[in-house]
């Protein structure tokens, strides 16, 4: 679903939030970028607030693998 | 964007209403959100517009916010049964108002009572200054009863029922 489709949607709706944002689902990654640009005090960023609840963005860590290399150890 | 920071005494509290017959009450979303939403139906002494609001001349400002709810299981011969808290509903008002028959704000709650159905957005902002915290829910009037004792002034008692999810808290 498009990201201003669900923001339409919850801004608009006069159910529970919770319960409609768990039927939509977004990009993550465009909620964050989204909610870093929405102004607080609108009904766009309370829908991404809900939004971003359920469509958590999980950050790619990249850690370097060690192997313990023991074949110049002399036994 | 700032709420009171002080404790508030009681009577900086005070309640609003959307005018007209049949309105059309704030999404959800819109119930949390003050500018150019909430702010329209709060008047210019609590820091809003009032454009599309009214206030409610009431005695005391009831209790308000959220009722409590827990699932309890018990099992026999456990100790204590396990309370599992649930999203629980905005509490119901029951509101004592001074009673003028003509009062406008009055006529509109006799007749969101003698309908029944009308969804209508009612505020209530505490105030410090220029500063306002406003809790804003749509609900539904239920009991409209006018208690005329000769003893003192005519009271008109109401119930607002909130309608489940349906509210929000914002600031100025």
């Amino acid at each position: 679903m498009k990201l201003s489709e669900a923001i339409d949607v919850l801004s608009k709706t006069y159910q529970s939030l919770d319960a409609v944002a768990l039927g939509l689902q977004v990009d993550a990654k465009e909620v964050q970028a989204a909610l870093a640009k929405a102004k607080p005090d609108t009904a766009e960023f309370v829908a991404l607030t809900v939004l971003a609840k359920y469509n958590p963005s999980i950050q790619e860590t990249k850690t370097k693998e060690i192997i313990n290399d023991n074949t110049d150890q002399f036994k | 964007m700032a709420a009171p920071n002080k404790i508030l005494p009681g009577f900086s509290a005070s309640m609003w209403m959307q005018t007209g017959a049949t309105p059309t009450a704030l999404s959800t979303a819109n119930l949390s959100v003050w500018t150019a939403q909430v702010a329209t139906i709060v008047g210019t002494s609590a820091n809003g517009t009032g454009a599309s609001g009214t206030g409610l001349n009431v005695e005391a400002i009831p209790a308000f916010g959220q009722d409590d709810a827990v699932a309890s299981f018990g099992v026999a011969g456990s100790r204590q049964s396990d309370k599992i808290p649930t999203q629980s509903a905005p509490t119901s008002l029951t509101i004592t108002a001074p009673w003028n028959p003509s009062d406008a704000a009055l006529l509109l709650i006799r007749g969101d009572a003698y309908s029944g159905t009308i969804d209508r957005t009612f505020v209530i902002a505490a105030t410090d200054s220029t500063t306002t915290i406003a809790y804003a829910f749509n609900g539904r009037v239920s009991e409209f009863k006018i208690d005329a004792a000769p003893g003192a002034e005519a009271k008109a008692v109401f119930t607002i029922h909130p309608r489940g999810n349906q509210y929000g808290w914002s600031n100025t």
